[in-house]
């Protein structure tokens, strides 16, 4: 394992949003196949870290690394980085009335098959792909034809990222916050959609407030997060320990005791 | 005055036919108005030097023009050549319900009454709808009987062969509980002048779907209006397109006369080169309980012109009124201009009325958002802008008409976006 070439990681990273850093010191290493937890209070800098690796306007770096696929990935557009297999799935994902879903379903296919040098899809090969990826995580398949995200419920909402991720195959994927909002049966459909999803090199960064969702899609890793750095990191039981003790111990000014401990 | 002006003024005493009495009231009245200047507000910003300039006349002879084609459409034509209804493309049978007659065909007693109802909804402050009072070649009057649904559009097509003048009139009325779709049109050569203008009475619980494809670009000059009266418990939905070219202009005017009335309107403009297009778009809630959204989209290049002026008047007794007025622009380049202005005159206290306008280049949140999958930030915003303007074709009740439009009007934002 340790010989594997990482896919992402990101030392010493300080970053924030206008003047205010929000991340501090933040360091990660993930290697192709696996799946990280990053769990955290709110606040604690969670989707910072997203919009950071998606590199979203505004978000600055202030210092420190982030090499993802061999390539520095603070130096690429936001769109270089979804063509190089970042994806990201929003907390919540924008609504675009206007633009359907399918036409920019094939937009982004074939953005991304282009940077792999590969023939855009044909919009039938497109159509079969997107109906099963819809049959997949439960979506009707007239959403297809509606506006991106366009009236569609919280839970459609992540159901159409899933989608999205499931069309794309991405190298990396961070799921922001996925289960918020989500009830019991469409937070097990998430985790069989990401499940389907687990490979040897395909990696996930499951972002969450909650326990739950690692019942059903059990990660390798699992890290705390807290005040924009990793306070702990260890392994699935982490979860469990964070679920019963809840977050209160990092806001006591106790971190260091703890992790001693 | 303007020797246009001056020169309409002569033709229409000229004209000696039944509509004689009205035609001297629009006479009367246009003689004592002034030609509009910059000062002028309602034509602040467009001026009329293309009508002053135009050098179109009507033309006598029939020419072989004939509406475009729109796939899958199948529509009662009524279609005017030059300004004179051409018979022969009407259909020889109407759905039942459903009459179209020429007023000068009418008998005595008819013409009369067509007479009483002329102008009565179009108000008299529209100078080109006063023009068109006493210029009209054919007035045409559409009636659906009470309780018909008419399941085919009406299409109203005005064509113009090069350098016609033609000045266009229809009277629709809907009869309680009935449903009809119109849809306007115009097709020009060039160096045309149109003034082309149609009054709606929708009765109760009528339903009124209704297009204006305002598609005339280069040296066609149209100025033209669409006036609605809706009573108890009607609807209607209308949507508006338009490019524009060296002069194009439209006065709307919603009138809710009944209670309860729900009216939409949508209006897109997709404007280049020296292009105008202006909108001018009133609302009256004169009534309680009365519903009003209107969407206005512009995209604007070159040193294209778009205007509009969205006026929404809440009279003292239209308690329980819910107005929305929303006015979206987007500018292509810096040497194109809008100008818009929403008014919104309140004088009943229980009412919801909202209204904004922006002029703004891409929603960043969703240029993000299809950047990280992966589509890069030209196409991303070549698809927003596209958006911005689809949303409302999409919204258009006749899916047939969305499919035709939305090729042509994604083509020419394609092209301006070329530049």
């Amino acid at each position: 394992m340790s010989n594997t070439k990482s896919l992402l990681t990101i030392k010493d990273l300080y970053a924030g949003i206008e003047e205010k850093q929000i991340i501090k010191g933040f360091n990660l290493d993930i290697k192709p196949g696996e799946v990280h937890a990053i769990m955290g209070p709110n606040g604690a800098g969670k989707s910072t870290m997203g919009y950071v690796l998606s590199g979203r306007d505004g978000y600055e770096v202030e210092s420190g690394s982030v090499t993802f696929n061999g390539q520095n990935l603070l130096e690429m557009e936001i769109e270089e980085r979804a063509n190089a297999g970042l994806f990201l799935a929003f907390q919540y994902p924008v609504e675009i009335p206007g633009v359907s879903n399918l036409e920019f379903l094939k937009a982004s296919v074939d953005a991304v098959r282009a940077a792999n040098g590969e023939e855009a899809i044909s919009s039938s090969e497109l159509l079969k792909q997107a109906k099963a990826a819809c049959k997949q995580v439960d979506l009707p398949l007239a959403f297809l034809k509606r506006g991106v995200n366009e009236g569609f419920s919280g839970g459609e909402k992540k159901r159409n990222e899933l989608m999205q991720m499931l069309l794309l195959k991405p190298k990396l994927c961070i799921l922001d916050e996925t289960d918020s909002g989500l009830d019991i049966d469409a937070l097990q459909l998430v985790a069989k959609g990401v499940n389907s999803q687990r490979s040897e090199d395909r990696s996930f960064i499951i972002v969450t407030h909650y326990q739950r969702l690692l019942d059903y899609i059990k990660p390798d890793f699992v890290h705390v997060l807290a005040d924009g750095k990793i306070v702990k990191s260890g392994d699935a039981s982490l979860a469990l320990e964070l679920e019963s003790q809840g977050y209160a111990w990092l806001e006591n000014g106790n971190v260091e005791a703890k992790i001693e401990g | 005055m303007s020797e246009w002006l001056e020169s309409a003024i002569s033709r229409g005493h000229q004209i000696d036919d039944w509509l004689a009495p009205k035609r001297t009231q629009a006479i009367d009245l246009l003689s004592t108005t002034p030609w509009p200047t910059r000062k002028t507000e309602a034509w602040r910003y467009t001026s009329l030097r293309a009508v002053q300039n135009s050098k179109a006349h009507e033309i006598e002879t029939k020419t072989n023009l004939l509406p475009e084609h729109i796939t899958n459409l199948s529509a009662i034509e009524l279609v005017f050549v030059n300004g004179k209804l051409d018979k022969q493309q009407l259909p020889d049978v109407l759905p039942k319900g459903l009459s179209i007659s020429l007023g000068s065909d009418l008998n005595k007693e008819q013409q009369s009454q067509a007479l009483a109802n002329f102008s009565d909804i179009k108000p008299k402050r529209h100078l080109f709808g006063l023009v068109n009072d006493a210029l009209a070649q054919d007035v045409v009057i559409v009636n659906v009987e009470d309780g018909f649904n008419i399941k085919q559009p009406l299409r109203i097509s005005s064509l113009l062969s090069l350098g016609a003048e033609s000045h266009t009139r229809v009277q629709v009325t809907l009869g309680k509980e009935s449903h009809l779709a119109v849809i306007e049109d115009v097709q020009a050569e060039g160096d045309s002048l149109c003034t082309a203008f149609v009054e709606y009475q929708v009765s109760a619980k009528a339903h009124l779907e209704h297009y204006r494809f305002a598609l005339q670009t280069g040296s066609n000059v149209a100025v033209g209006g669409c006036h609605f009266n809706l009573l108890d418990h009607s609807s209607m939905h209308s949507t508006i397109v338009a490019f524009g070219s060296d002069l194009s202009r439209l006065d709307t005017d919603i009138i809710h006369s009944g209670e309860f009335v729900d009216a939409k309107l949508n209006a897109i403009y997709l404007l280049d080169g020296n292009e105008l297009f202006d909108l001018h778009a009133t609302v009256e809630h004169a009534m309680p309980n009365g519903t009003t959204e209107e969407n206005v989209r512009c995209i604007v290049a070159g040193r294209s012109k778009a205007v509009f002026n969205g006026r929404i008047h809440i009279h003292r007794d239209a308690q329980k009124t819910l107005a929305e007025l929303n006015n979206r622009n987007l500018l292509m380049t810096n040497t194109a201009e809008i100008n818009t202005k929403p008014e919104l005159e309140i004088y009943a206290d229980d009412v919801r009325c909202a209204h904004g306008a922006t002029s703004a280049q891409v929603d960043k949140q969703a240029l993000y958002y299809l950047q990280t999958r992966g589509i890069d930030r030209a196409k991303a915003s070549v698809m927003l802008n596209f958006g911005f303007i689809n949303e409302l074709i999409d919204l258009m009740p006749n899916t047939v008409l969305s499919e035709w439009i939305r090729p042509i009007i994604r083509n020419r934002f394609s092209a301006m976006e070329v530049k």
